[in-house]
């Protein structure tokens, strides 16, 4: 009896999670499924007919997600690395009001800071561009970044650096061979989830992009509310899929205090 | 040292960004756009980005396939669509740039555009002026023709360009109603007895703020009234019938009085038997619905005795884009006999025509009469005979803020 | 700098000010004029039950399913990564699927419908797009359930199940030992990731906006409108407004901070 209720537990979660992707997946190739049809009652790939045709634009918005999001992280590492090195190793006056600024940008809403932004970046130019659209997307990576890293130099002996240095590497040689190897499971999980948290965003690609950088998301998101339940399907599936191929591959190097701050949003 | 790699290869990141954006947009030399073959040299190798509602797969697919080739293959125009919402995000832009100071190199150069929308961008001196004339084929345009000549009773004056027409229709299926109602009352008449069977799209949609406004016709004694400058005291004497008619059936609409937020979810509403009455401003995207298989084929058309709105869309051009004559190439695209005469086509798009068949060629003009029709769809005769025309902007605004505070909040 | 930039921009513009485009006048007209709309009360209202129902359930189901989940079954390495899978999932994507699970004419509906229990979409009750933001709470509570749960797991992984064994040696019923001893060791991890649901669940834009009412509407959506609406005066409001959702989440975040330090003095 109690087994059957764990079971039947475990069934329920399992069925709860994947419960929204099994209408997605069926409208994605439905066609004439009208209510009460539990199943559509013909099949089609006009939705992914749709999607892959040049029509739909999918490859220049696939090419420029990927490009965004993929600079995006690598920007938020490259930036997030020193700064998490100091907050992680060193103790320094005003370390909390720091600590407290960091984790302001991941709780208070992006689009608070895009709509003040707007108006200067459209000033810089910066507007309608695919550099101001990774400027702002830093606003909600950069900070995850940062803390991730200072979490993983909290345990991080600086001695070992010094060590190297003193039987004669390279400052670049001890990055390569001292610092890189103890701290790459929190490089991959903050690159892997500032990946994911660029490649979600809308309401900030949409206001500084202005539309004119097209990104997946705003793609999907003109087909979810135009009611086309075909090609947004297809859209879902396409989108979702890079999301679940980095979970693939980080899911080995993720903890519950990584997790704690990543989030697609 | 380090700091330096880092400098380094942040700025290089850039870089690589910077050279994969490419293809800067240039700022237009001084072009004489009064002449046709300048704005042709001008346009070459010019990119333009037009803002458009994106939400139809068979119109995105006309427009980035058959315009766009096009466009590249006879002018080297590089056409840039960009899906939006709703028009007002494009003209927001426009506004924002200007008080930006954003003068002369904008983002939008072409908005797919009419009414309050038009008006608005005239009022703040946001549209590129008096150029829809110098396109060639603005030939093949009854210049009379009072609804190419005014958008929602604001003076085109060359400010935009016609695109296409549109009308007003009923929506229903056959298999839950009888017969369609022949005027408004017939139609509450049935909305009383069919509770939760009807509702319309909430304002702002465009769709369901002209439902309202052929309610209030119908309850205030006559469109004629109000054809004039937008007048406080007879609006104030007027509606509160409207809205007390409205306020009458709500109890009657879909989930006890509740209205859809856009169109897109009334057209599921009826493909599932939700309601069973829609309402659209294209004639024939009835038929095309049916054909795609959202709608059921039992699903037909209908007009009010009493006629429905009919108006034009057009396209315009912002004062600060810089690609101005690859927008008026495009423009001038859209406007041509075989670009008309494709989008009107119901398996492309099934858009009403703007171009006059009197002034076509004969084979163009047969080419016209010949476009197969759908059974969902009503001629051209009958909806010729039903056209309304549209109030001026401000009486549509005052409409769709009054029932916004008279009905929905109420 | 960029994030305060930002928002110190976004604050001067609230006031009508900003040097740059020439607007030099400093007033508070924006804020005066949010507060007296009652559409903007009744956003808020709306908004805040959307936040905190949403962290409630959520947090409530986490602790369940974690707890379930850290037993041995069969199955279970693959029905943990199930459970992760749909934290980097985009919301709008469970959006989408909450819209056509839940909709009046969606599968559930048509299941209901093969099951006998109605015969018609009106009689399914409203679960998008309605009164009571159940759609938008749905999808919240999908998404951050499994957010929420992994770290708990996580927590609960760490601790082990010593403390447990303990307490049931010492005679503790199952209820006691929750109580008394579990809550207690991962109740700083569910705090912390409660707020961080909350304080997204109340600023979030997506998901309102897709499965939310027209009217009233969320905060952010709110906000939103009166950005892009073609009447510029109404953005300092629309500046105003976001800057209300960023200082009710900078609250949260101040409370968190507080609670995380005293419950690891304890």
């Amino acid at each position: 009896m109690k087994r059957l209720t764990k079971y039947a537990g475990v069934a329920l979660i399992v069925l709860g999670v994947l419960a929204p992707f099994i209408p997605i997946l069926i409208w994605s190739f439905a066609r004439r499924w009208y209510f009460p049809a539990v199943l559509p009652t013909e099949w089609s790939i006009r939705g992914w007919a749709y999607a892959f045709s040049s029509a739909s634009r999918l490859p220049q918005a696939l090419w420029q997600s990927l490009l965004i999001s993929g600079v995006t992280s690598l920007l938020s590492i490259l930036i997030g690395l020193p700064a998490g090195r100091a907050l992680g190793l060193h103790k320094f006056r005003g370390k909390t009001l720091v600590e407290f600024l960091m984790l302001a940008p991941t709780i208070v809403p992006a689009f608070a800071v895009a709509m003040g932004i707007h108006v200067v970046f459209i000033r810089l130019g910066l507007a309608d561009t695919m550099i101001g659209v990774i400027l702002v997307h830093l606003v909600p990576t950069l900070p995850y970044v940062t803390l991730v890293l200072a979490g993983m130099f909290a345990n991080y002996d600086v001695n070992y650096e010094a060590q190297a240095r003193s039987l004669g590497a390279t400052p670049l040689q001890t990055i390569w061979y001292v610092l890189l190897p103890s701290i790459y499971p929190g490089l991959i999980v903050a690159g892997m989830f500032a990946f994911i948290i660029s490649w979600s965003q809308y309401i900030l690609t949409l206001l500084i992009g202005g539309g004119r950088v097209l990104t997946l998301p705003l793609l999907l998101f003109s087909f979810a509310s135009s009611g086309d339940n075909n090609v947004t399907a297809a859209l879902s599936i396409i989108f979702i899929a890079p999301a679940i191929v980095l979970l693939i591959i980080s899911a080995r190097y993720l903890t519950g205090r990584n997790v704690s701050l990543a989030r697609g949003n | 040292m380090k700091k330096n790699i880092y400098l380094l290869a942040i700025v290089g990141l850039f870089t690589i960004v910077l050279s994969a954006c490419g293809g800067a947009t240039e700022t237009s030399t001084e072009v004489d756009f009064s002449d046709w073959d300048a704005v042709v040299a001008a346009a070459d190798g010019q990119t333009v980005n037009w803002f458009m509602w994106g939400g139809a797969d068979n119109i995105n697919a006309w427009v980035n396939g058959s315009i766009a080739d096009t466009l590249k293959s006879e002018y080297n125009v590089t056409l840039n669509m960009v899906p939006i919402n709703d028009t007002a995000e494009a003209v927001n832009k426009v506004l924002g740039e200007k008080e930006a100071g954003q003068d002369d190199n904008g983002s939008v150069d072409m908005v797919w555009i009419n009414g309050e929308n038009f008006r608005t961008m005239r009022q703040g001196d946001l549209l590129f002026g008096n150029w829809s004339a110098t396109l060639p084929n603005y030939a093949f345009v009854d210049a009379n023709d009072p609804s190419v000549l005014n958008d929602f009773g604001y003076p085109v004056d060359g400010y935009e360009s016609p695109y296409g027409k549109a009308q007003f229709v009923m929506i229903y299926d056959t298999a839950d109603v009888e017969a369609a109602p022949a005027t408004i009352t017939d139609l509450v008449e049935w909305i009383k007895a069919n509770p939760g069977k009807f509702t319309y799209p909430a304002v702002p949609d465009f769709t369901g703020s002209a439902f309202i406004r052929h309610v209030c016709y119908d309850a205030t004694g006559g469109y004629e009234q109000f054809l004039g400058e937008f007048d406080q005291a007879l609006f104030d004497e007027k509606f509160g019938a409207c809205w007390d008619l409205l306020n009458e059936i709500e109890p009657f609409l879909w989930r006890e009085g509740e209205y859809p937020e856009s169109d897109a979810r009334m057209k599921e509403l009826l493909a599932n038997g939700e309601v069973h009455f829609d309402m659209d401003y294209n004639p024939g995207s009835a038929g095309n619905l049916i054909e795609d298989g959202v709608y059921p084929e039992t699903v037909r058309t209908f007009v009010f005795e009493t006629g429905t709105l009919a108006n034009t869309h057009f396209v315009g051009i912002p004062y600060n884009s810089p690609n101005k004559a690859a927008a008026m190439v495009l423009a001038n695209v859209l406007l041509s006999p075989e670009a008309q005469l494709e989008k009107a086509d119901p398996a492309v798009w099934g858009d009403l025509p703007v171009l006059n068949p009197a002034l076509l060629s004969e084979a163009d003009a047969a080419a016209f009469d010949a476009l197969p029709r759908h059974p969902a769809t009503l001629s051209t005769a009958e909806l010729a005979a039903a056209r309304l025309p549209e109030l001026q902007a401000p009486w549509v605004e005052a409409i769709e803020q009054g029932w916004i505070e008279n009905v929905l909040e109420k | 700098m960029l994030f305060g930039g930002g928002l110190l921009l976004a604050l001067a513009q609230s006031f009508g000010y900003l040097p740059i485009i020439g607007k030099t006048d400093f007033s508070l007209v924006a804020w005066q004029s949010i507060f007296q709309q009652t559409e903007f009360w009744q956003s808020l209202g709306l908004t805040l039950w959307i936040g905190f129902a949403s962290t409630v359930l959520s947090t409530v189901l986490a602790i369940v399913c974690a707890l379930l989940l850290r037993r041995q079954f069969r199955g279970k390495k693959a029905v943990t990564f199930l459970f992760q899978l749909n934290i980097p999932i985009p919301h709008i994507v469970g959006a989408i699927g909450i819209l056509l699970l839940f909709s009046q004419s969606g599968l559930l509906a048509r299941l209901a419908n093969l099951a006998g229990m109605i015969n018609d979409p009106a009689q399914f009750p409203a679960l998008v797009n309605d009164r009571y933001a159940i759609g938008i709470i749905a999808e919240y509570i999908w998404k951050e359930t499994c957010f929420i749960g992994t770290i708990v797991l996580a927590t609960l992984q760490s601790v082990g199940e010593d403390y447990e064994n303990a307490a049931a040696s010492l005679g503790a019923t199952r209820w006691q030992r929750f109580r008394y001893v579990t809550l207690p060791l991962i109740m700083p991890s569910v705090l912390t990731a409660s707020i961080l649901v909350f304080a997204f669940a109340f600023g979030a834009f997506e998901i309102p906006f897709l499965l939310g009412r027209r009217f009233p509407s969320a905060l952010s959506v709110l906000a939103w409108r009166s950005y892009t609406d073609t009447n510029l005066a109404l953005r300092p409001e629309a500046m105003a407004m976001s800057l209300f959702i960023a200082l009710v989440s900078t609250g949260m975040i101040l409370l968190y901070m507080t609670l995380s330090r005293k419950l690891v003095r304890q």
